[in-house]
């Protein structure tokens, strides 16, 4: 009877500790998924962009980063967005408020290329 | 941005268009002519070998004056590329460096124009110290240059 009356209160404290966490790690979820759909990362690299290709919902903020040991920048094709030089470790960001595609390019090594498209 | 005809190497168009394109391929020029005109005048000093002081006078006027539209493109391309904004890191010390290139090899070409028809004992012994350091300052600004247009980056 002792036994039963503890393992019924192992399962009991449990439950309600179970009850207690999965409310908690639901908004952690919740959180870090509007995180990633506000901020994305570009990384310049190698000569290249990488991801070469991204897409983000309305109203994210990508920001590049440049890990090269070449200076960069990151000028939009249309005209939408223009970094200055992008030296070693340097970032520039843009937010994008109106969806669309936005292929953009380096302007010292114009065969680097990448795209944003915001949904 | 970059169509199939820009990506065609002997496409004259694309060439002529591409906004800083020229400064890469014009500076092979000087550089080549430069180095060359160098070498012979060295070993026209040592053989005193009028042929070669003549080789090396001509080579190192081509140089001088091909490396005009050089700086010329290389200024385009920062006025163009980049709209003149403030440099800084490796692109500053190869615009810095490349106007020091400029300066040398007119200076070694002045050096040898001012004997040009005289005899070749007119020519100061120092010049050949001062060859030696346009040499090195030019390669060193190629070789900033060659990093800074990704040569050796993936194709």
């Amino acid at each position: 009877m002792r036994k039963t009356v503890f393992i019924a209160g192992v399962v009991v404290a449990g439950v309600i500790s179970l009850g207690g966490i999965a409310p908690k790690s639901k908004s952690f979820a919740a959180s870090a998924q509007e995180k990633t759909a506000s901020i994305a990362e570009v990384k310049i690299d190698n000569f290249s962009f990488g991801p070469v290709a991204i897409t983000v919902p309305v109203g994210t903020t990508v920001t590049w980063t440049n890990r090269d040991d070449i200076p960069h920048t990151v000028v939009s094709t249309e005209k939408v967005f223009k970094s200055k030089v992008l030296d070693t470790d340097e970032k520039f960001t843009f937010t994008f408020t109106k969806a669309g595609e936005y292929p953009y390019f380096c302007s010292i090594h114009p065969k680097m290329t990448g795209k944003v498209v915001v949904q | 941005m970059i169509s199939e005809a820009a990506l065609n190497p002997f496409d004259v168009r694309s060439a002529l268009l591409a906004r800083h394109a020229q400064h890469v391929v014009l500076i092979h020029f000087p550089i080549a002519l430069f180095i060359a005109g160098v070498v012979f005048d060295f070993l026209a000093q040592k053989a005193n070998w009028r042929a070669l002081a003549n080789a090396a006078y001509f080579n190192i006027f081509g140089a001088a004056i091909s490396a005009l539209p050089v700086v010329a493109t290389g200024l385009l391309a920062w006025q163009l590329q980049l709209e003149g904004q403030k440099l800084k890191g490796l692109l500053l010390m190869h615009l810095v460096l490349g106007c020091a290139s400029l300066t040398l090899i007119w200076i070694v070409w002045a050096l040898h124009a001012r004997t040009r028809g005289k005899s070749r004992s007119g020519l100061p012994v120092f010049r050949l110290a001062v060859e030696a350091l346009a040499v090195t300052i030019v390669g060193l600004t190629a070789h900033i240059g060659g990093f800074l247009s990704g040569v050796n980056g993936p194709n």
